[in-house]
């Protein structure tokens, strides 16, 4: 089975626990760590490619895929040749249409490289100077941009915690960075919470999740993905980050997000999402079917018959009516104000 | 400044003792009063907006923290920042504009100048717009000025042209002081005509023999049900009472008065009556940014009701009721407890409610609102039109700038 880029980041990121990733680290010498590997200044010998530079940047695991995307495109602009903007602009293009179908599952590098050719074509900053100096102008920006999303976390985990108040039991599904940025602040605020992490077969992220919540000394409960309906009763909120934020104001997120949000909604429970803006993606699915699924190995432990088909999607779509709010550093929004903000970038 | 603080606690001691009631009252005097303290602030020669910021925005404190739940109060002091912020910028604008493309190395972009010589006066423009704009996709990947981004006095200013902008510089100030009192005027003015305004849309909403549903008593629905009546429109009212204050009954009263056909309910006949009703209107206390109603205790009710049989609900709300606040906040979801005495009279009860001995006996509460999430609500009638609660943000974002939503928060943690 073919296994998605999308996976394979998110596998060197958050180190996901499965049988096979253990039986590799036993025999760790075939396999570089790839969280050692620096971005290597480029050759000037070997011919560039945006795909290796990206690559490299994402293979640093405190950055995100729109980040290292954006960060390949500058690196494109600082190779290119081109002598007019126009030229450059072409240039971006290619670079970027190669990036994006190289890794077509992934959601977020989509969002960052219409996002970073928005500004290159829209900005009016650029309109009266010189190229030379647009063009150092646009490289600076996008180093930049590594720093804009440390800080939009920063600002997402200062929005939410109003939301979150003492006493309160937070389910939280999946292993995101915003999410846990956001617990850490309000452990740091000292406000009394307790979690519920879902286990998140068959990555097993909730174990990740827990391990870094018992580091903070917060009250940690692990459950099964199968047990979230049953334990809902004590939860007074649904904390989740998202792979992408769509059009319509719904989330694609890790497989279960969807039947986690409906049973909060059965159970009158608000479910909040923690994203960064630049994952704002031009998408509008209007099913589960309607995405390009990212494969993922699942592991049962025991073999299974080659005729049983296993469903392999990693992530699945929840529509905006099932979210409540949603965190970004643009403020506290409601799921409508997703498409608002992208109609007035994109139009 | 004493006189100004003498008035402050005054003002603080009417709102603490609920003198001043009703969210359009308090919008009004709360307007008027900061226009008071703008024009008694004497205002330095640099950073002018900075320094009648900072004044509102003391006061606004103070005035929230004296009665928390009424949002009327703290929506005012952040419109009233928004003008400030707007006039001071629409000022300097005008000003970059005229000093022409020589003097736009304005000092804000020193920094800029020494690498870009030929710094152009459009990025000094964007970086002056998003500053007031709240943060958006757009913007994200741009030059982010500090939030001090209303230019700092100059001091390494070219040697020639740093007197004649220094000569610029002061009258602005002297504008800018005397454009924000014209500008909180317009506001007064604003919060005095949203009946007229949210009226006249009526003959578009309520059509021929349609019966309406409303609870308790609004100025606003009071207007709006009349306008449309003056309008030749015939339909007729049922006037839920609204206990425990019964402010339904004035209302029923000034509408038979009026000549309009009025039937008077019990709050407990609403879902027995909701049937044959075609559209609920009712006023509103706050409506948040999420498109919730903060109303009158009962609406919750109406508002189930009228899911229940699909019958559209209606609020009407002044822009002076819209606040930039989430009502997950638990301080915006403090209710308040009224007296006991206006669900019991004096003595009544009295062997049951021992305050001596505390335990076992009777306690009477008597909470003032209900919260009315936005998925009941089917429109928003506010001075601008109508509007759907999911667009409320978008309202919100026009009078408010993002950088005072805190005020209130910075307010509660300096107490």
């Amino acid at each position: 089975m073919e296994i998605s880029a999308y996976y394979e980041t998110k596998t060197a990121h958050f180190g996901v626990v499965s049988t096979d990733w253990l039986a590799q680290a036993q025999s760790a010498t075939s396999i570089p760590n790839p969280t050692l590997s620096s971005p290597i200044p480029i050759q000037h010998n070997k011919p560039f490619s945006v795909i290796d530079e990206f690559n490299t940047w994402r293979n640093q695991p405190h950055l995100a895929e729109a980040v290292a995307a954006i960060r390949a495109l500058a690196a494109v602009i600082r190779s290119s040749q081109a002598t007019t903007m126009m030229e450059l602009e072409i240039e971006l293009k290619k670079a970027s249409d190669s990036l994006k179908s190289w890794d077509t599952t992934s959601i977020s590098l989509t969002a960052g490289c219409d996002l970073f050719m928005r500004y290159v074509t829209r900005t009016s900053a650029l309109e009266y100077e010189d190229f030379n100096s647009a063009k150092s102008r646009l490289i600076e920006r996008a180093e930049k941009f590594g720093e804009i999303s440390y800080k939009a976390r920063k600002v997402i985990a200062m929005l939410s915690q109003d939301f979150i108040f003492d006493g309160c039991t937070i389910l939280v599904h999946g292993f995101s960075r915003v999410v846990l940025e956001v617990l850490k602040l309000a452990a740091q605020n000292k406000k009394l919470f307790r979690v519920f992490c879902t286990e998140g077969r068959p990555d097993r992220t909730g174990l990740r999740l827990s391990n870094e919540l018992a580091k903070l000394d917060v009250p940690v409960k692990i459950v099964i993905d199968s047990a979230v309906a049953y334990s809902m009763d004590e939860v007074d909120m649904v904390f989740v980050g998202a792979d992408g934020v769509v059009e319509s104001g719904g989330i694609i997120n890790m497989m279960g997000t969807y039947q986690t949000a409906l049973v909060a909604k059965s159970m009158n429970k608000p479910v909040y999402v923690a994203a960064e803006s630049y994952k704002f993606a031009r998408l509008y699915p209007l099913d589960q079917k309607d995405l390009a699924p990212a494969l993922r190995p699942v592991d049962f432990g025991v073999p299974i018959p080659s005729k049983v088909e296993v469903e392999c999607s990693a992530r699945d779509y929840t529509p905006p009516q099932y979210l409540t709010l949603l965190f970004t550093d643009l403020g506290v929004l409601t799921p409508s104000v997703v498409s608002d903000e992208l109609i007035q970038l994109y139009l | 400044m004493p006189d100004v603080q003498s008035l402050v606690n005054d003002f603080v001691n009417q709102l603490k003792t609920r003198k001043i009631e009703g969210s359009q009252a308090t919008a009004k005097q709360t307007a008027e009063f900061l226009r008071s303290v703008i024009s008694q602030q004497r205002v330095p020669h640099t950073n002018q907006a900075a320094a009648l910021i900072n004044a509102v925005r003391d006061v606004g404190e103070q005035l929230i923290a004296a009665n928390p739940v009424e949002l009327a109060v703290g929506n005012i002091v952040r419109r009233v920042l928004h003008i400030i912020r707007e006039e001071d910028h629409s000022l300097t604008t005008a000003a970059v504009a005229g000093l022409g493309l020589t003097a736009a190395s304005d000092d804000e972009n020193d920094v800029d100048r020494d690498d870009h010589p030929v710094l152009s006066a459009a990025v000094v423009a964007a970086a002056a717009r998003s500053t007031l704009r709240p943060p958006s996709l757009q913007t994200l990947l741009e030059d982010m000025p500090d939030s001090t981004a209303i230019p700092p006095p100059s001091s390494s200013g070219g040697e020639s042209e740093g007197k004649s902008r220094s000569v610029d510089k002061g009258s602005i100030g002297r504008k800018l002081k005397h454009d924000v009192i014209e500008a909180v005027n317009e506001l007064i003015q604003d919060i005095a005509t949203c009946y007229d305004q949210i009226a006249e849309q009526a003959v578009e909403h309520i059509h021929q023999n349609e019966v309406i549903l409303t609870l308790g008593s609004s100025k606003t629905v009071l207007e709006f049900l009349c306008a449309a009546k003056e309008k030749k429109r015939s339909f007729k009212v049922i006037v839920s009472e609204g206990a425990p204050r019964y402010q339904g009954h004035l209302l029923a009263k000034e509408l038979a008065a009026r000549g309009l056909q009025t039937t008077l309910i019990t709050d407990s006949a609403i879902f027995a009556m909701i049937s044959r009703v075609n559209m609920v209107i009712v006023g509103a206390h706050a409506v948040m940014a999420n498109g919730g109603v903060i109303a009158p205790v009962g609406l919750n009710m109406v508002a189930l009701a009228a899911q229940r049989h699909a019958v559209p609900f209606v609020v009407l709300a002044g822009s002076h009721k819209l606040c930039p606040l989430y009502p997950h906040n638990p301080e915006v979801l403090l209710n308040e407890l009224r007296s006991p005495s206006e669900l019991l009279d004096f003595g009544e009860f009295s062997d049951c409610m021992d305050s001596a001995s505390g335990a076992g006996s009777l306690h009477v509460v008597n909470p003032t609102f209900d919260y009315v999430p936005p998925k009941f609500v089917s429109l928003f009638i506010t001075d601008t039109g109508g509007h759907n609660p999911s667009y409320m943000y978008k309202l919100i974002a026009d009078y408010y700038s993002a950088d005072d939503l805190v005020v209130k928060r910075r307010a509660l943690t300096g107490n």
